[in-house]
């Protein structure tokens, strides 16, 4: 992520030169254009269980019920983990705009309650689990209900690592206001971002339509 | 002793691999005492003991080489330490054993590790060929013969030509748009570190108990969800080379796109800088789709879901789809970079401006997005939805228009001009010309779907992706290779040999694989290790000349070798060619350059008098530092300079 400090000149002053500064030929930062387009290409991921989902539910089992009986999803308590989800958007915003203004309290609480907010909701998506009454190996259904939700599970655990590592730099007093100084802030809340609008989509395609 | 298992380097490597996969055993064996499972495994549960080492060991490897020290670093939130390029070049043969982050460096780890690929998936088929020189079974028995083919394959598409056009283009790339480095210099190395990684995991799914990964390159399920344990190799395999070719195609559009020099416009750009561009695009946008689908056949072994069973509501076809929606748009990943090469070359060596520059660029990126729109001309007996076949065959056909594009303006560039033949690198790509073009003609008719069904797995589908990946992809590898040779090494080749390595391969690329056509119409199956008696004669004089090209290959090892050690020493710019690759000395300095060169004009003003593409010092001798302010001017001034004809 932050590689790109190689580019700077290197402070040692004896004869070992470093390269010189590259020339930046687009306005946008090396970090930030890095961070969307993994972006896309995880959305591409989520794109292949997806299509998955689609032949599972249009072209295996078209005339079914769908869930098929026995599949009980908890719609409620999912809803109200998804507006936890929700929620932890507007607080990484929060704390970047701390961050942005110099507010080094409001960065600093933004980050934490955006990590406490993701940790709860991957909480209760494992407590769900746990009570469903139905496993991956049960039917197309059950595979593909832990696919997705599990492969975006997968993505709140590295949001969440993200999110670690922005905590423990900012508590330890790193990140100043100007723009290339809190990156380590920006990148993994536009991961975030994404993190919680893919959930929207999952909950929305798997548990209610 | 300690030192060095305490600092980054092979040795921790080594340890990180074991500890990696010590741990990875551990959890399964502790996770399962735990929930009250039998410890061990039958085939009938998946080899979780196995597979989830297959993972961590790799990933400990990568720790133990010190890929992610500068990461550890970062996230435990001690200050970052200034970057005093202690990991920056190579100045003995040990630091290409190590985590380096210069990209010419990577570059010939990445070209010199791939080659090895070749060599070995080379044997393969070579083992291959030998027992189909005759009819019936000589050598290796069918299943054996499932696992060769199967490994040939996947090691000649993940693991040569994937990566080594980013190992190409790693090298040349930033030179080329006057860069110090690749955008993110770590990442890049960790790029090339998960290649070997995917070869060993592909390499050991030949101890498996059942033999090696039998299901073929495309791994259709059902038969790699029922195969045995080696088949989890290649989906381990797979997510490795995977994100490898994503992070690479990540780093290359963020330096295209960041890190230009002053006044390279896009319409400045030289044509490999657009075809890598192009090529990121479709890695980025596809290559997902593998690892997703290899995730899904992984799970349905390992953990027993559902996704291609049909008995328990899954759909097989589905497999298909997800497939090849990445790898319809993988066979031009394993083109487009190839494309760019050649437009060098050719431009280079036929001293002209490329024709139609700017139709070039724009035909690069309307085969990106037609890419993404014929997957399905891949499962037309497939038994797949009716309706989508003629659609499919439709956008299959269109794409030839952008290619075709590209054929004419590279003989618009080479028409009425002074050839210079004698070089290899342009030898390769007059070669090239013509066998790319067999293999797009086969493709086109392949794209019909009643020819399609008559020749669905026969060797007719052999002939056409051997004429577009050998008489193309490999065939613009060895341009590459050749054309930046010189560069690279600081050392001139052997044109003599080289120019016998070309004639060897391409007889021998031609007498392989024209006859497969024929016999591929008269029914010979694919992927068979006996056939009907009739197609004997013709398997012979096929063998026959593979090892032909077999051997051709051992020459070029050998100047190659040669060369670089005892070569005479070739100067900076050897072809005169005008890119900015070719300013600097040979092999480049540590930093490419002392200052950001500045972009004047089009890469390939040939002949034009007083034309130059890029000034590497502003004055002489008196250097004028800081951003100059002529050169936003240049940089926003609409491209005044680039090729003729668009
Ligand atoms: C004008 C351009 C092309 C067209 C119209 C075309 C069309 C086709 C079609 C229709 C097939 C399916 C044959 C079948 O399985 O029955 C096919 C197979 C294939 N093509 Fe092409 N192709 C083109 C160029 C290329 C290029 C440039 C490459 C790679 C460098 C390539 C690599 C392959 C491969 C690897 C397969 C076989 C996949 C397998 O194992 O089943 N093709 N092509
Ligand atoms: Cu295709």
């Amino acid at each position: 992520m932050e590689s790109a400090s190689i580019a700077v000149g290197s402070a040692h002053a004896h004869e070992h030169h470093g390269p010189p500064e590259a020339h930046s030929s687009s306005k946008i930062d090396r970090q930030t254009l890095g961070i969307l387009l993994f972006i896309v290409s995880e959305a591409m991921l989520f794109g292949a269980f997806f299509a998955s989902y689609f032949f599972l539910r249009e072209v295996s089992n078209p005339t079914d019920v769908w869930p098929p009986d026995g599949f009980e999803l908890p719609k409620a308590i999912a809803g109200v983990n998804t507006a936890i989800l929700i929620s932890s958007s507007f607080t990484i915003h929060w704390a970047l705009e701390g961050a942005r203004k110099g507010n080094r309290e409001a960065m600093k609480m933004g980050l934490a309650m955006t990590w406490l907010l993701g940790a709860t909701f991957l909480f209760i998506q494992i407590n769900e689990y746990v009570h469903l009454g139905f496993s991956a190996r049960d039917g197309a259904f059950g595979s593909i209900f832990y696919g997705l939700t599990g492969l975006h599970g997968a993505h709140v655990f590295v949001g969440l690592l993200l999110l670690s590592f922005a905590n423990i730099r900012a508590w330890r007093g790193h990140f100043g206001t100007k723009a290339e100084d809190h990156l380590g802030v920006e990148v993994p809340g536009i991961y975030w971002h994404f993190v919680d609008v893919m959930w929207i989509i999952v909950y929305v395609t798997v548990y209610i339509l | 002793m300690v030192a060095a298992l305490k600092n980054p380097g092979m040795p921790r490597a080594g340890l990180g691999f074991l500890i990696g996969g010590l741990f990875g055993f551990g959890l399964v064996v502790a996770l399962r005492a735990v929930s009250g499972l039998e410890i061990f495994q039958t085939e009938a549960t998946g080899y979780p003991h196995v597979i989830v080492p297959g993972i961590t060991a790799p990933i400990g490897f990568l720790i133990g080489l010190g890929c992610f020290d500068y990461w550890f670093r970062w996230a435990s939130g001690a200050p970052t330490i200034p970057d005093d390029h202690s990991q920056h070049g190579a100045y003995s043969w040990k630091d290409y054993f190590k985590f380096n982050t210069d990209h010419k460096v990577i570059g010939i780890q990445y070209v010199v590790t791939t080659f090895c690929f070749f060599m070995i998936g080379g044997l393969l088929a070579m083992l291959m060929r030998a027992e189909l020189a005759q009819p019936g079974t000589q050598i290796v028995d069918p299943g054996v013969f499932n696992s060769l083919f199967s490994t040939h394959a996947a090691i000649m598409i993940f693991l040569f030509i994937v990566p080594v056009f980013a190992g190409l283009a790693n090298y040349v790339l930033p030179l080329m748009i006057g860069a110090p480095d690749m955008a993110f210099p770590r990442l890049n190395a960790l790029s090339f570190w998960m290649l070997p990684m995917a070869g060993v995991l592909f390499m050991a799914s030949f101890l498996a108990p059942g033999g090696a990964f039998d299901a073929g390159w495309t791994g259709y399920a059902p038969l790699s969800t029922g195969a045995p344990l080696g088949q989890s190799f290649f989906n381990l395999g797979v997510q490795f080379a995977g994100a490898s070719s994503v992070a690479t195609a990540l780093n290359f559009l963020v330096t295209i796109v960041t890190m230009r020099a002053p006044g390279m416009n896009f319409w400045r750009m030289p044509l490999l800088v657009w075809a890598n561009l192009s090529t990121s695009l479709l890695v980025v946008g596809a290559t997902p789709f593998i690892a997703g689908a290899q995730f899904m056949v992984l799970m349905d072994r390992a953990i027993g879901t559902n996704f291609f069973q049909a008995a328990a509501g899954g759909d097989v076809i589905s497999y298909q789809h997800i497939f090849w929606f990445y790898s319809h748009p993988a066979v031009y990943i394993m083109m487009l970079p190839g494309f760019g090469i050649v437009s060098e070359v050719i431009s280079t060596h036929a001293r002209k401006t490329i024709f139609g520059y700017r139709l070039m660029a724009i035909a690069l990126l309307g085969i990106v997005i037609l890419a993404f729109a014929v997957w399905a001309h891949h499962m037309f007996v497939s038994g797949m939805f009716a309706w989508l076949r003629v659609p499919m065959m439709i956008t299959t056909l269109l794409i030839a228009v952008p290619t075709g594009i590209k054929i004419f303006s590279w003989l618009g560039t080479l028409f009425d001009s002074k050839l210079h033949i004698e070089s290899t690198s342009m030898l390769f790509a007059l070669g090239f010309l013509v066998t790319f073009v067999i293999g797009g003609i086969s493709g086109v008719m392949l794209g019909m779907i009643p020819l399609d069904i008559h020749v669905s797995d026969t060797y007719f589908v052999v002939a056409h992706i051997h004429f577009v990946l050998f008489g193309g992809s490999v065939f613009t590898i060895f341009c590459g290779f050749y054309h930046w040779f010189p560069k690279m090494t600081g050392r001139m080749y052997d044109e003599r040999l080289g120019r016998i390595h070309f004639w060897m391969t391409l007889v021998g690329m031609l007498g392989t694989f024209i006859p497969m056509h024929w016999i591929g119409m008269e029914g010979m199956p694919r992927r068979v290790a006996d056939y009907a008696a009739q197609f004997g004669n013709w398997n012979l004089v096929i063998t026959i000349f593979s090892f032909i090209l077999g051997v051709a290959q051992l020459i070029f090892v050998y100047n190659m070798v040669v060369s670089w050690r005892f070569g005479p020493k070739a100067g900076d710019n050897p072809w005169r060619a005008k890119t900015i690759e070719w300013l600097v000395s040979s092999p480049p300095p540590v930093f490419n350059f002392d200052e950001i060169p500045r972009v004047v004009g089009g890469p390939y003003e040939f002949g034009v008098p007083g034309a130059r593409h890029a000034i590497m010092h502003d004055g002489d001798g008196a250097t004028v530092s800081g951003p100059e302010p002529a050169v936003a001017g240049a940089a926003s001034g609409g491209g005044g300079g680039e090729g003729g004809g668009s």
